[in-house]
């Protein structure tokens, strides 16, 4: 399993979320220096975000067993498919998030926007957008599990699928919590 | 016209030569000798071009010093515009000596140790101990120009302002304009909120401190005494920029950035030094659009009593507009 | 990896190739095109300056509403040249065209692997960045033309197009392209660091890596860790520009109408555009002085002197390149304690530089310099990195920034490092690896017309603008004509301008010879410079997989030229040591 090929392409994985992240850095620092001077609106956190975060950590851990499990040579299938549907089920929970925030009177931009709204909009926005490439990897992977690509000895595929998965949840805690308390 | 011939000529010059150099690769083919082989007497022709192109680019360069200098701008004409000037000089110094050493020994040791099939190079990888001098030498040289760099800077942004005198330096596309504070030396508040055609800076006149505020359209300084200027702009990001006096400052829409000075000379003393059409200038020296070259704004020096008499001639604020609610 | 037996066709050799060595010529025409596009961009407008107002046959190479009646060109698209010559040899030419084309050339070649660790990765890295290309070229023609507001592209003026015609449908382009290009990089940067950490050969170990390869792998490293921020500048750009936010726009009034935009900060935009910009030039300049250490030792005869040393230099300015985007801000109204803090990492970062220049001069002490058209490069690429450098401690210097920043000085500066010193790195690379890219030979003598035409108009060109700056010039000028202080230098800008066109018309020689020399140049031995490095063991005619049979075993590091006790004046990486001979 770990032959070089599978290292290295691990690997790729790993410099690439390294850039994401750095990405997600460049935002927050904007986020931190701009709020350091002023006019910035505080509000509370819509609980969407918090029901988002429980599923997206839900998600991650079965997708933790469904690894344990294709170890073992067992089936799988339908382990991914629920994780893909969590994976729905956030961004319908971010998106309501958004309805109300605006119902809130937080905005993106226009009549009686606040740049601190606008960056809590960029921020999950861009997450989401990160998540739809995790939500083609889990489609991918559900397709490979189905046609028997993978077995103890191989299952790459999933790895992949899952580091990228674990990162997004690991980059939505990040950006969860950056938001809630600073 | 002169364009195209050059340009012409040119190009009729290297096809010439390119020509020419097919000829001879192919000469070099019927001699069965291989044209690309670098031989020891292309390596002497090289080598000597190192040490004649080298010598005369380092002429040049102080052909361009010697030549070129009564261009650059006038010693400093404010207080901390002389601080500048003195690290300026040094830094220079520092630097032209290490260009004038590397340089030369760079062209030097590729004359000398120009290739030659007799030679052997001499197998030298490295050595730890010269790693660390010319580590440690450029270190404690840097350490102490930045130690009087910092101080400088210090000094030239950290100024005493008790005396100063405050005016506003307004930035847009593509003029300047500049609101003296008045007697009370307090400038109104301003917003862009408030901006029309007749109150083209936005000042809020129903604050006390506007009332005796003047727009004016050139600057003028009291010699040796130092003023506050500070800085907003309209529309984009523009730079004031004060050569003579060592002053640059962004003026940034949103943000209000500011520069203190004290001017040493007269405008006057400088037509004297200088030139009969001196004159002290403000540029703007970040890219604001297309007139970005041409924004300009006169600054005068002059004193106490020439700037009395000027500012009583110039109309207060509170004169030109109707109080805003 | 395996080899890959699959037949190829036209398609899948030529366009779709997933071979690195294709990829990287791939990048090398492209950056070749772009280069010629942004420095005819400089000719014409340095043809503007010289001659401020009047017509020229050059500008009918522009689109028909960039000159005004009188047949002279408009101010503001003085301007849109000035910004997409910056756009395209900052990133087109000098990070693409350099990194792209060596990265993916040298690096699985000089490390012993078949290719890079993905191939399929590595075609989209080009494929992005011509995508990009062909999207920054568009932008060219769209109405109100391409962006106008410097490559820097600082709001407000790049987000408002009253502010400028340029910022309309240009900058949108803009954005986009550059959002491409930064994701093809990206791309091409992953795949660079993989495979040199997991596929080296046996026997490559760290401390055996050519130095070029050293430079490629920190210079990936600065592109994945700093191009993303650009993204995420540029993002809060695109929400400003086109859905109303004010991240970066606050209290402005443009053309008469108050926008709505309050409480944004362009030093914000400033901050992060930075944070890439300067890493930005590292990612160009390492590449260059990794060929160049490459190039002067096999053509020394001598190994790089002080290989540890040249490592750690690059590592330190690597780092450092981090903690010093402020000295492109010192002028902003920053808090003067920052501007302290931005000098001090600055001038610190002159300490490794010098290091690397005392080292480059130590090698080619006692040594036999074999004059090649790719040494000439890289002994100019020395001289211009000394000139250049050392100014870079005036501008450094908060203090003395004051009355430089923005002018001709900086301009001055800049070219000279990378416009001088990177582009000389890159005409030594291709002069160097011809032969191995081709499997034939440039022609010698027009290298060296080429070297010692380029070098004097190079010089020519941008030594006189320190002249200009100190004089008070600022850079990004439509004319100097408008201040009656500047009249006086109306000589040197016509001597810039002469040897601006002079270099740029020399260029030609440099085309031709490349152009022709892949068809017709004679055909290359296998090792031609007598190199020690690995990608000179491999048969002249490229092949999928690099090696035919087994990858070569390294047994000893690259720089054995000259070693005492040899036979002859080199030893290649991979032949065995001999009994009793010790490894360096």
């Amino acid at each position: 399993m770990n032959t070089v090929k599978n290292k290295a392409l691990k690997q790729l994985l790993w410099v690439g979320m390294g850039s994401i992240a750095m990405f997600f850095a460049g935002l927050t620092s904007a986020y931190i220096v701009r709020k350091a001077e002023g006019n910035w609106v505080d509000f509370i956190l819509p609980e969407w975000f918090v029901y988002s975060t429980i599923v997206i950590v839900i998600s991650s851990l079965i997708l933790i067993f469904a690894t344990q499990r294709i170890k073992k040579n067992k089936e799988i299938f339908t382990l991914i498919v629920i994780v893909f549907l969590l994976g729905g089920l956030f961004t319908y929970l971010q998106i309501n998030g958004w309805k109300e925030l605006t119902s809130m009177g937080v905005y993106l931009t226009g009549e009686g926007s606040n740049v601190a709204g606008s960056f809590l909009y960029v921020l999950t926005l861009s997450h989401l957008v990160h998540l739809a490439g995790g939500l083609i990897a889990l489609l991918v992977t559900a397709i490979n599990v189905k046609k028997k690509k993978y077995n103890s000895e191989s299952y790459l595929g999933l790895e992949i699928t899952t580091i990228y998965w674990h990162f997004l949840s690991a980059l939505w805690l990040y950006l969860f919590f950056f938001l809630k308390y600073l | 016209m002169t364009n195209t011939l050059i340009i012409l000529v040119a190009v009729l010059i290297i096809a010439a030569l390119v020509q020419i150099t097919r000829v001879s690769e192919l000469l070099s083919e019927i001699k069965k000798q291989d044209p690309n082989k670098v031989t020891d007497s292309n390596n002497k022709t090289q080598g000597i071009l190192f040490l004649v192109v080298g010598s005369a680019f380092l002429i040049f360069v102080v052909w361009q010093m010697i030549t070129w200098n009564h261009l650059l701008l006038p010693p400093a004409s404010s207080l901390h515009g002389q601080e500048i000037d003195s690290l300026m000089k040094v830094s220079m110094g520092l630097i032209l000596i290490v260009f004038f050493a590397l340089t030369p020994l760079l062209f030097y040791f590729v004359y000398k140790y120009r290739g030659n099939k007799n030679n052997k190079a001499y197998f030298f990888a490295h050595n730890n101990k010269l790693e660390v001098i010319w580590t440690v030498i450029p270190t404690i040289i840097l350490t102490c120009l930045i130690v009087y760099g910092l101080r400088t800077w210090e000094r030239s942004m950290n100024p005493d302002l008790s005396q100063a005198k405050i005016i506003e330096v307004y930035a847009e596309q593509f003029k300047w304009t500049a609101r003296e504070s008045g007697t009370d030396n307090k400038l109104g508040k301003a917003n862009f909120k408030l901006v029309t055609d007749r109150n083209a800076l936005g000042v809020d006149m129903n604050d006390v401190n506007s009332i005796d505020d003047k727009v004016v359209r050139e600057v003028h300084l009291v010699v040796n005494k130092p003023v506050l200027l500070k800085f907003r702009a309209k529309d984009v990001i523009h730079s004031a920029f004060l050569p003579h006096f060592r002053v640059q400052m962004n003026c940034v829409p949103g943000l209000s950035t500011q520069f203190a000075f004290t001017p040493t000379q007269t405008t006057a003393e400088m037509k004297e030094q200088e030139g009969d059409d001196f004159e002290f200038v403000l540029l703007c020296n970040k890219i604001c659009g297309a007139a970005h070259y041409n924004m300009q704004m006169s600054f005068i020096v002059e004193t106490q009593q020439e700037y009395d008499a000027w500012i009583a001639s110039q109309k207060k604020l509170s004169e030109k507009l109707l109080t805003q609610k | 990896m395996s080899e890959h037996h699959h037949k190829e066709t036209f398609i899948t050799k030529y366009i779709f190739s997933q071979d690195h060595k294709m990829i990287a010529k791939q990048f090398l025409i492209t950056g070749m095109f772009m280069a010629i596009v942004g420095m005819l961009m400089s000719a014409i407008f340095r043809v503007q300056l010289a001659n401020p107002g009047e017509s020229s046959f050059l500008y009918n190479l522009l689109p028909g509403d960039w000159i005004n009646e009188a047949g002279a060109l408009n101010p503001d698209k003085y301007l849109a040249l000035v910004t997409m010559h910056g756009t395209i040899l900052v990133f087109w030419v000098l990070t693409a065209g350099l990194s792209g084309t060596f990265a993916n050339f040298l690096i699985p070649l000089q490390i012993g692997a078949r290719d890079m660790a993905s191939g399929f990765i590595n075609m989209l890295s080009y494929w992005f960045f011509f995508i990009a290309t062909v999207i920054l070229i568009s932008s060219i023609y769209v109405q109100g033309g391409p962006a106008s507001g410097g490559w820097t592209i600082y709001p407000p003026l790049s987000a408002l197009p009253q502010a400028i015609p340029g910022s309309g449908t240009g900058m949108t382009l803009w954005l986009i392209s550059i959002t491409l290009f930064v994701v093809g990089s990206l791309l091409g940067g992953l795949n660079y660091i993989v495979t040199i950490l997991n596929l080296r050969t046996i026997g490559m170990s760290m401390k055996r890596l050519p130095l070029t390869v050293w430079a490629l792998l920190i210079t990936a490293i600065l592109g994945v860790l700093s191009f993303p921020v650009l993204l995420s500048c540029g993002l809060l750009l695109i929400f400003d520009r086109s859905f109303g936010t004010s991240f970066y726009l606050s209290d402005i009034i443009i053309n008469g109408e108050m926008l709505h935009n309050v409480g944004g900060s362009p030093i914000l935009f400033e901050h992060l555009f930075w944070f890439l910009g300067h890493p930005e030039v590292y990612i160009i300049l390492l590449p260059a002085l990794g060929i160049v250490s490459e190039v002067i030792a096999v053509n020394s005869r001598k190994p790089i002197f002080g290989y540890k040393a040249m490592v750690g230099a690059l590592l330190l300015i690597a780092f450092l390149s981090f903690i010093v985007w402020g000295h492109h801000m010192f002028m902003t109204g920053m808090n003067p304690f920052l501007g302290s803090v931005f000098t001090f990492t600055t001038l610190l970062i002159a300490i490794p530089s010098a290091v690397k220049v005392f080292n480059y001069l130590a090698t080619l002490w006692r040594a036999n310099i074999r004059f090649t058209p790719a040494m000439l490069f890289a002994i100019g690429t020395v001289s211009a990195f000394i000139t250049g450098g050392l100014t870079g401690l005036i501008l450094g210097d908060s203090a003395l920034d004051i009355n430089v920043h923005d002018t001709y000085f900086v301009v001055g500066h800049f070219h000279i490092v990378m416009g001088l010193s990177a582009i000389y790195g890159m005409f030594a690379g291709v002069y160097h690896w011809f032969p191995k890219m081709y499997g034939r030979m440039m022609n010698k003598n027009l290298g060296y017309l080429h070297f010692w035409a380029t070098f004097i108009c190079a010089y020519g060109v941008f030594f006189p603008m320190h002249f200009l700056g100190l004089a008070g010039l600022p850079r990004r000028y439509y004319t100097n004509s408008a201040f009656p202080m500047f009249d006086g230098l109306s000589d040197i800008n016509s001597i810039i301008t002469f040897f601006a066109l002079t270099g740029a018309i020399v260029q030609g020689i440099f085309i031709f010879n490349f152009i022709y020399s892949i068809f017709k140049g004679p055909k290359a031995s296998t090792n031609p410079w007598k190199s020690t490095t690995l990608e000179w063991t491999t048969p002249v005619e490229r092949i999928h997989g690099n090696w035919p049979g087994d990858l070569p075993v390294v047994t000893r590091w690259a720089y054995d030229y000259s070693k005492p006790g040899a036979s002859e004046d080199f030893i290649p990486q991979n032949v065995p040591l001999k009994e009793g001979e010790e490894e360096h």
